[in-house]
């Protein structure tokens, strides 16, 4: 039985028929059928729930649906039917846009996956760095560089000389863009061992250690991306 | 049926195109003139002219004439209090509203301007489907372009244009965009395209990708106040600043007009000649150059940040074309192949190609055809005001359109029943560094306590880049309305009010119009009748088969239509040009007759000889 929160059924508005909740057209009138109850990212552009996905595949795909329901081709079309065409090509481009790059894809499926990343790429981009607190696997080196950036604001404002407050802030983010590096090393073979999972069927126990680990590794990986971005921000207020 | 056409509505220039079996043509007028200066003057008794007598009068009558009028579409009047100096028409416009043209007695908005331009493009298309023999000739629906980095307001005071003139706007689409599909005809095109589009008063850069006649864009940059006019200012000043004469408040804004022309056309010379002459004086290229450097130089980083948002390199571009007209300037098509390591493409003529683009669009959505298929995206991010000013964002820049987002809001106080919500566009973190494109109130929400209210507000950016939004409160499931303030943009009511008013002008206009071909035709006629009187063998016609008195007559009626020629009632110069018909309608049977004879005459020669 279907759950409420993943529908497998939709109805067409127009002949009132039933269609697979990921159709896009009506498989009785063939209209366009509006965009009510529909698929996640993966299932509306009809590839599976992984992490390793072929970018040449996404697009053809893209392609391939846009010229399905454009607006541009539904010119003529009732008012019903253009709605469902904007509606449908919105939530394409969306899911293109959120599946083609490997960082939000991640993020995307966490969330579907019930296991959401609060401090999203684009939340914390908002809300500017220093606002989580450090993930604990990271205390120690964001302490060090604290330490470290409120020596050199210090020497900044006592007048240093530019070449040398930004070479000492150059020297502390080695560590920091070291870590990050570690850790895509990491979030690849978790992301392998996932799709391994989706195509064995594997246990929900062993999905959600590995989802958990993700979300682990995303956390890290924004909390790190943010601590460069200040140190980027700082670099470039002369 | 009715014809559906392409129209790139430019800022110096404007130009409409169609498509015939598939190719796309411009459409010209009856001097073979492609252009249509983007130029409109009102006249003593309220008449528009349009064009090239438009861009006259600028020369005798400036401050009756309105050019560039791009620059003020969906702007406020605080944008361009600083660049209305250079203009010799009146801006005004209330503190936070639209900006107003001043142009003899009356006040004009920036889309009531460009929409008699449009009428004019209108009107020539409608003339040369009727010439073509169409039975039904009217123009009633266009694809009209916009610069890619035209914001909400921008393309939304476009499309009012259009309605204005009375033309049903299928869509609004990015100038290089289009000009990329003008490309993509010819040749199966595939690959990564840079578009640099510098035009009088906008500048654009787009990369798209085009793959299987899908052109789509992967990101846009530029600056709607950057092209050619900018170049001309700075030309003017230099000749206002070497010469003696009183500095520039000294001139008549005809004076000033004068130096506008001269310096346009010294900018054009350079264009393939190394040197010309400007107020009398030599002028080098290299003199221009160091002049205009900093105009081209500050095209530049935009094109670095397309490039950077679409994540690539200058030497990744496979293609890049060049469009605009200011894209005739060597230096500009040098820093352009300095800058991506290849010649820039120029086949296509760069003022005609945005225009061309523009109708395979219109007869994409007219027939339906998906060989070829337009992703553009979205120039800037959109997003809301929140707390302390903030901007927070909603849809990202160079989101494929149409795009859509949502954002939840919920109230502050118990029992509210609204909330104000700000939307912005543009990229910076503070409210008062972006965009303000509309205000509105979210009404209608059911009593709760603070807090508890869950109102989704819905974005949706359409195919045309336009916004529109939407709101549900979740609980209740209840739609709520949404009335949309623009804080630069016109009410729909505005609108209609000026499209009803286009008509009554379009009347004056229509009436301006018979009395001008009134006036033609009595000159053809008086033309006519002169050379008949001075003919050599006129003295013996007269003698031999005029009655007494008769040339006396004609030349007493030509006479009095002279005397009225020059009068603005149609009516009275008709009456006196079917009178002079009348009186020498014997003349010219007589005429008629002898030249039949003198025609048989000869023909019996003729067969003498076979």
């Amino acid at each position: 039985m279907a759950s409420s929160t993943s529908p497998t059924l939709q109805v067409c508005r127009d002949c009132g028929g039933g269609a697979p909740v990921d159709a896009h057209f009506c498989p009785q009138c063939t209209k366009i059928l509006s965009l009510g109850r529909h698929g996640d990212y993966f299932a509306f552009l009809g590839v599976p729930r992984k992490l390793q996905l072929d970018p040449g595949d996404l697009e053809r795909r893209f392609r391939e649906l846009s010229r399905q329901f454009h607006p541009d081709y539904f010119y003529n079309a009732t008012a019903a039917e253009r709605r469902a065409s904007l509606e449908r090509s919105s939530y394409l481009n969306d899911a293109y846009r959120a599946l083609k790059n490997p960082v939000t894809r991640l993020e995307y499926l966490l969330r579907v996956e019930g296991v959401p990343v609060s401090g999203s790429a684009e939340t914390a981009e908002r809300e500017g760095f220093n606002r989580a607190t450090p993930p604990p696997a990271l205390l120690e080196q964001v302490f060090a560089l604290n330490e470290e950036l409120d020596e050199i604001r210090e020497a900044r404002s006592s007048g240093a000389p530019a070449a040398a407050w930004k070479a000492r802030l150059d020297a502390a983010r080695l560590p920091i863009e070291a870590k990050r590096d570690t850790h895509q090393a990491q979030v690849d073979e978790l992301s392998a061992r996932w799709d391994g999972l989706v195509d064995d069927g594997g246990s929900d126990a062993a999905k959600r250690d590995v989802l958990q680990a993700l979300r682990d590794c995303v956390l890290e990986r924004n909390y790190i991306n943010n601590l460069l971005s200040g140190i980027e921000r700082e670099l470039n207020t002369v | 049926m009715s014809h559906v056409v392409g129209i790139d509505l430019g800022t110096t220039n404007s130009l409409v195109a169609y498509v015939k079996d598939g190719v796309p043509e411009v459409i010209r007028d009856e001097q073979g003139d492609a252009l249509l200066p983007s130029v409109v003057s009102v006249g003593d008794a309220g008449t528009i002219h349009v064009g090239r007598e438009a861009e006259r009068r600028l020369l005798t009558e400036a401050q009756r004439t309105a050019y560039s009028v791009k620059r003020f579409m969906g702007r406020g009047r605080e944008d361009v209090q600083h660049e209305a100096e250079h203009f010799p028409f009146r801006v005004s416009g209330e503190a936070g509203g639209v900006v107003r043209i001043g142009l003899g007695e009356k006040e004009y908005t920036p889309p009531e301007i460009s929409a008699f331009v449009l009428r004019e493009l209108k009107r020539r298309a409608e003339a040369f489907f009727a010439q073509q023999g169409e039975f039904d000739n009217e123009v009633d629906r266009a694809v009209i372009t916009v610069p890619a980095y035209f914001n909400d307001a921008q393309r939304t005071a476009t499309r009012d244009a259009g309605r204005i003139a009375g033309l049903e706007v299928l869509r609004i689409i990015n100038e290089p965009t289009a000009a990329s599909l003008a490309y993509g005809l010819d040749k199966k095109h595939s690959g990564l395209i840079a578009v640099y589009d510098l035009g009088g008063g906008t500048f654009d850069i787009s990369i798209l990708r085009v793959e299987d006649g899908v052109f789509q864009v992967l990101s846009t940059n530029g600056d709607t106040h950057l092209g050619g006019d900018d170049i001309d200012v700075l030309l003017i000043d230099t000749v206002l600043a070497e010469d003696d004469a009183p500095v520039a408040s000294g001139r008549t804004p005809e004076q000033l007009q004068a130096i506008r022309k001269a310096v346009i056309q010294a900018k054009w010379d350079l264009s393939d000649r190394e040197e010309t002459t400007l107020n009398g004086k030599r002028f080098t290229r290299a003199r221009f150059e160091q002049l205009i450097a900093p105009v081209v130089e500050r095209t530049l980083g935009p094109v670095r940040q397309a490039l950077a948002d679409a994540a690539l390199e200058p030497s990744q571009i496979d293609e890049v074309v060049l469009v605009g007209g200011s894209t005739r300037i060597p230096m500009v098509r040098r820093k352009v192949a300095e800058l991506f390591g290849k010649t820039p493409h120029s086949e296509l003529n760069p003022d005609e190609v945005v225009a061309l683009g523009a109708a395979v669009q219109a007869g994409i959505l007219v027939t339906g055809n998906r060989d070829m298929l337009l992703l553009d995206v979205t120039p800037l991010s959109l997003g809301i005001e929140t707390m302390g000013g903030v901007v927070s964002k909603i849809i990202m820049r160079n989101s494929t359109i149409p795009a859509s987002g949502s954002e939840m809001f919920t109230t502050a106080v118990d029992n509210q029943t609204a909330v104000d919500i700000h939307v912005l566009q543009g990229e910076r973190e503070l409210v008062a560094d972006n965009r303000s494109l509309a205000r509105f109130k979210l009404r209608g929400i059911p009593p709760l306590p603070a807090g508890m209210a869950r109102v989704q507000v819905q974005f949706q950016i359409d195919a045309n880049g336009i916004l529109s939004v939407t709101a549900r409160e979740l609980r209740t499931d209840v739609e709520q309305t949404i009335e949309v303030k623009p804080s630069y943009g016109l009410t729909d009511e505005e609108v209609e009010r000026m499209l009803l008013d286009s008509f009554e002008h379009a009347e004056a206009d229509f009436e301006a119009r018979m009395l001008i071909e009134a006036r033609n035709e009595a000159d053809s006629v008086i033309q006519a009748t002169e050379k008949s009187l001075r003919s050599p063998d006129f003295a013996m016609i007269e003698k031999d088969e005029l009655a007494p008195g008769e040339r006396q007559k004609i030349e007493s009626v030509m006479a009095g239509l002279r005397m009225v020629l020059n009068s603005t009632d149609r009516e009275t110069i008709q009456k006196w040009t079917q009178a002079l018909n009348d009186a020498t309608r014997h003349l010219a049977e007589v005429m008629m007759n002898r030249s039949v004879k003198a025609a048989l005459s000869g023909k019996n020669v003729d067969s003498f000889r076979t």
